[in-house]
């Protein structure tokens, strides 16, 4: 799909991207590719959600002992997770507000839900800079 | 089947446990697709370059699983 004659910069679609996943390319004129990558990715994350549940998006704690750095390694698929935008930052709301009743699944299922939407977040930044790149260089 | 009726989606898993292996298709799809949709010039290459990419992610995975088996089977004689 050839791109339109709009210049966003590059910062603005790389944050387009995050926002909603594939809006970069849609910012860039390359609206089939926007629509097949977003569509992909949020597709990928509801149903990492829809196996395990959504407990597996489970966010560091900001507070409490040790470094922040510590924390968020000892949850580091979340860094992929929070790659899918305001989706995964919901999500992970929501999961703490659910997980008393519904903890996150440990088991087999609960690892394939975990790789499902941390992949779904890793794919976006994949996304997120080949959109800013070609805005770059346009 | 109870645990079809007790399943809530998004709050409780999948009643999957019999069959996980099949989850490895759709993951392997999706990647496929999003990265030949970043790769491609065109997106009319699209099909036929993911649809390749897919093929050659699972003979990659069945290969893992296959060393990975013949590792186990050679450890557990040792």
């Amino acid at each position: 799909m050839p791109a339109n004659d709009a210049n966003p910069p590059a910062p603005l679609v790389a944050l387009a991207g995050w926002l909603v996943p594939g809006a970069g390319y849609f910012l860039i004129g390359h609206r089939t590719r926007a629509l097949v990558v977003g569509v992909s990715v949020i597709f990928l994350f509801v149903l990492g959600m829809l196996i395990a549940g959504v407990g597996v998006v489970e966010a560091p704690a900001l507070g409490g002992a040790g470094t922040l750095v510590g924390r968020i390694l000892a949850k580091p698929w979340f860094l992929g997770q929070v790659m899918t935008g305001p989706i995964g930052l919901i999500c992970a709301m929501i999961s703490q507000g659910v997980s008393d009743t519904y903890p996150a699944a440990r088991s087999r299922l609960g690892e394939i839900g975990t790789l499902y939407t941390a992949v779904a977040g890793m794919l976006n930044l994949l996304a997120i800079i080949d959109a800013s790149h070609r805005a770059a260089t346009k | 089947m109870n645990l079809v009726l007790a399943y809530i989606p998004f709050l409780t898993p999948m009643p999957v446990w019999g069959y996980w292996p099949v989850l490895l298709f759709p993951l392997c799809a999706i990647v496929a697709i999003v990265y030949k949709s970043i790769k491609c010039s065109t997106m009319s290459q699209v099909p036929r370059e993911a649809t390749a990419l897919f093929i050659w992610i699972l003979i990659g995975m069945a290969t893992a699983a296959a060393i990975l088996v013949g590792v186990v089977k050679v450890m557990e004689r040792v």
